[in-house]
């Protein structure tokens, strides 16, 4: 599903990545843990195509093709998904008409009919039921005046909408309470199938109380520095960051 | 002879060419005396810093507009968005004035015509070169049901000058909703003065679209007078073109009148727009609330100048003007400039501009939703302006502006 090669990306000329490997396979979950400024949302960033994040070495391929080549919307229409650290707010542009043009760009790339305005409406009702998110808020702005948690209910909402074959999830727990953080994972444990794989980022143990990842990463410095299964991050919930960036160090 | 000289001589014989014996031709006369003594607009002149008028050169003050030919095909370019139409092809009157309940509308006459022309070389090569203007009267106390509908059509294959007049008035307690509506192509100059009279306590919802075609021209004067209590609700939606020159004047000439005034301007390609905006809180207590939002891309250019002045004895005013401006290139230009004048200080005034690029971080949240950057991009400028098209009262109106800024965007 994803590959990516010792990647080394800059942002505005500074080198964040220095060296990542990875490889995620269809149906796995794999949790990217680190401390805040290692590199995590650079990462979720460069896999989306965000303008200036540049890729100066190694490579990423997805389903075998070279992301480099591809605009932000075509990962999007290839089925990747970006479920933002801190989602963007746009007065003005209703979330309705936001996921109506998201899902029929979508769709048309993946060679669907567009949803006809009954069926998105329910679909997207359905969605917000599932994530325990007021349908009032279909109406309003996207992201407009949510708050945090409300944001990142949205993130997942449309990820659910959307289906998408790699979901990448970029600190979607920060700033949630127990119950938020339980919704958010029942949302993603309903994604969960032997096709689509899950990248979730995280710097805290809590959210793999909920969904269990079949690997582990630690990235410290722009590089991943031990890999391993879920008891990978019950022991840095112990031991914390320090004794493997020191390990690191002292290697 | 300088090109403005020459201009003003173009214009000049222009008007003179206009005078002839009917019941305006005193009127003609003494606005082609006040014309004859104005310099004609020049960059070196503050209020035209930006836009120069050599566009004009042209040929356009040189011909009176022809009649519209028989078969131009006007009714197929009419959106159908009042419930009462009217249509002025060229500066003349076409088809017959309907007589709605409650409102005259009647050819301008020398007893009706305000005279109180916007002191501007326009304005008053309009009044010289007048010849069909149409006057609006409502009874008093009388609401107008629907929506009357003007649109005045400018249509020529060659550089020349079509003469747009109206004039609005509202009797004391009437309620009059009206759209003045301004479509066509080709090279000609629209000169449109539009005079409004809002009586005691009347209410007047407004409507100003611009919609010609992008090598059309169009310099409008909209002057605007409230008396007591009276209510104006204007909504202005331009599209640049190869010049759009806009003055809007608003005097609040008694207490307790309310304005709330708004526009969309979008200047694509290599088209210009040049608001310059004046009101005036002449009198006490009095309310003004603006809300004028642009958009320029590639050479697009956009000029706003909103000058609010309140007198020495407007005591507790309260004005506000907002002016909001997205740049869709870096080679687009918006210059805007608020000028407040207050001469008192009892008075409640806001204002502020503000001109950003689209932003990076909004765009790569909707293209990371897979949706294409060119579609991403017109979302974003219609969320924009969206705020502003809601304020707008009349649905049918609303779904027309909404049509037209995607076309626009
Ligand atoms: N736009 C940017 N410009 C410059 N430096 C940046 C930018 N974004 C991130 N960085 C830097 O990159 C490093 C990694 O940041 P980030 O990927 O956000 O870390 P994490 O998500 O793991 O907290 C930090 O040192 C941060 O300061
Ligand atoms: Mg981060």
């Amino acid at each position: 599903m994803l590959e990516v090669r010792d990647l080394h990306a800059a942002v505005e000329g500074k080198e964040i990545l220095k060296g990542l490997t990875l490889t995620v396979k269809p149906g796995e979950v794999h949790a990217i843990m680190g401390p805040n400024g290692s590199g995590k949302s650079t990462l979720s960033n460069v896999l989306a195509g965000r303008d200036g994040y540049e890729i100066t070495s190694g490579e990423v391929l997805f389903e075998g093709q070279p992301l480099a080549d591809m605009e932000t919307e075509e990962r999007a229409r290839a089925g990747i998904f970006l479920a933002f650290q801190y989602p963007v707010e746009i007065p003005g542009v209703s979330n309705m008409e936001f996921l109506k043009a998201s899902l029929e760009a979508v769709r048309a790339a993946q060679g669907k009919e567009p949803l006809d305005a009954v069926t998105l409406l329910r679909r997207a009702r359905e969605a917000c039921q599932h994530v325990n998110l007021d349908q009032q808020f279909l109406k309003r702005g996207v992201n407009e005046g949510f708050s945090g948690g409300e944001k990142k209910r949205n993130e997942i909402m449309q990820m659910m909408l959307l289906e998408p074959k790699l979901a990448l999830l970029d600190e979607t727990d920060s700033g949630l309470d127990i119950d938020a953080l339980q919704v958010v994972a029942k949302g993603v444990n309903a994604l969960r199938s032997p096709e689509r794989s899950i990248v979730l980022v995280t710097h805290y143990q809590r959210l793999l109380d909920y969904i269990v990842p079949d690997f582990v990463h630690v990235l410290a410095d722009g590089r991943i520095i031990k890999s391993g299964g879920k008891e990978l991050a019950l022991e840095l919930e112990q031991k914390g960051y320090g004794w493997l960036t020191g390990e690191e160090e002292s290697a | 002879m300088t090109p403005a000289e020459q201009l003003k001589q173009n214009s000049v014989t222009l008007a003179s060419n206009a005078q002839h014996q009917d019941g305006l031709a005193a009127h003609r006369g003494e606005a082609l005396d006040k014309l004859r003594l104005l310099p004609f607009p020049e960059k070196k002149q503050e209020a035209w810093k930006y836009t120069g008028l050599n566009a004009l050169t042209a040929g356009q003050l040189e011909r009176v507009a022809p009649a519209l030919s028989a078969d131009a095909d006007i009714a197929s370019s009419i959106p159908s968005l009042g419930d009462c139409l009217i249509v002025v092809g060229n500066g003349v009157l076409t088809g017959q004035l309907p007589a709605p309940n409650g409102l005259s509308i009647t050819p301008l006459s020398a007893d009706s015509i305000n005279d109180a022309s916007p002191d501007t070389f326009f304005g008053w090569l309009n009044t010289a070169s007048l010849s069909h203007g149409l006057l609006l009267k409502t009874e008093p106390n009388v609401k107008v049901a629907g929506i009357v509908h003007l649109v005045f059509f400018n249509q020529a294959q060659t550089p020349c000058h079509a003469t747009n007049r109206l004039q609005i008035e509202l009797a004391e307690g009437s309620e009059l909703t009206v759209i003045e509506h301004y479509i066509g192509s080709g090279p000609i100059l629209t000169n449109a003065l539009t005079h409004i009279q809002a009586g005691a306590n009347s209410r007047l919802t407004h409507y100003r679209l611009q919609s010609e075609s992008a090598d059309s021209l169009h310099i409008g004067n909209l002057q605007i007078d409230q008396q007591r209590d009276s209510r104006v609700d204007s909504s202005q939606l331009m599209r640049g073109n190869v010049l759009r020159r806009n003055d809007v004047h608003v005097r609040m000439l008694e207490s307790g009148a309310d304005l709330a005034m708004r526009g969309v301007f979008i200047a694509r390609d290599k088209s210009h727009i040049d608001n310059h905006i004046n009101v005036e809180h002449v009198a006490p207590h009095c309310h003004s609330d603006q809300v004028y939002k642009g958009i320029a891309g590639e050479n697009g250019r956009a000029v706003f100048n909103g000058r609010i002045h309140i007198h020495q004895y407007a005591k507790g005013s309260d004005a506000g003007l907002s002016n909001n401006n997205m740049l869709l290139s870096n080679e687009a230009e918006i210059d805007s400039k608020p000028e407040l004048e207050i001469y008192n200080d009892d008075v409640k005034c806001a204002h502020g501009t503000t001109i950003g690029q689209m932003d990076a971080g909004q765009l790569f949240y909707l293209r990371s939703r897979g949706i294409d950057a060119a579609s991403a991009k017109r979302m974003l400028g219609t969320g924009f302006v969206n705020e502003t098209l809601h304020a707008m009262q009349d649905e049918a109106v609303r779904e027309w502006a909404t049509q037209w800024l995607g076309e626009a965007l």
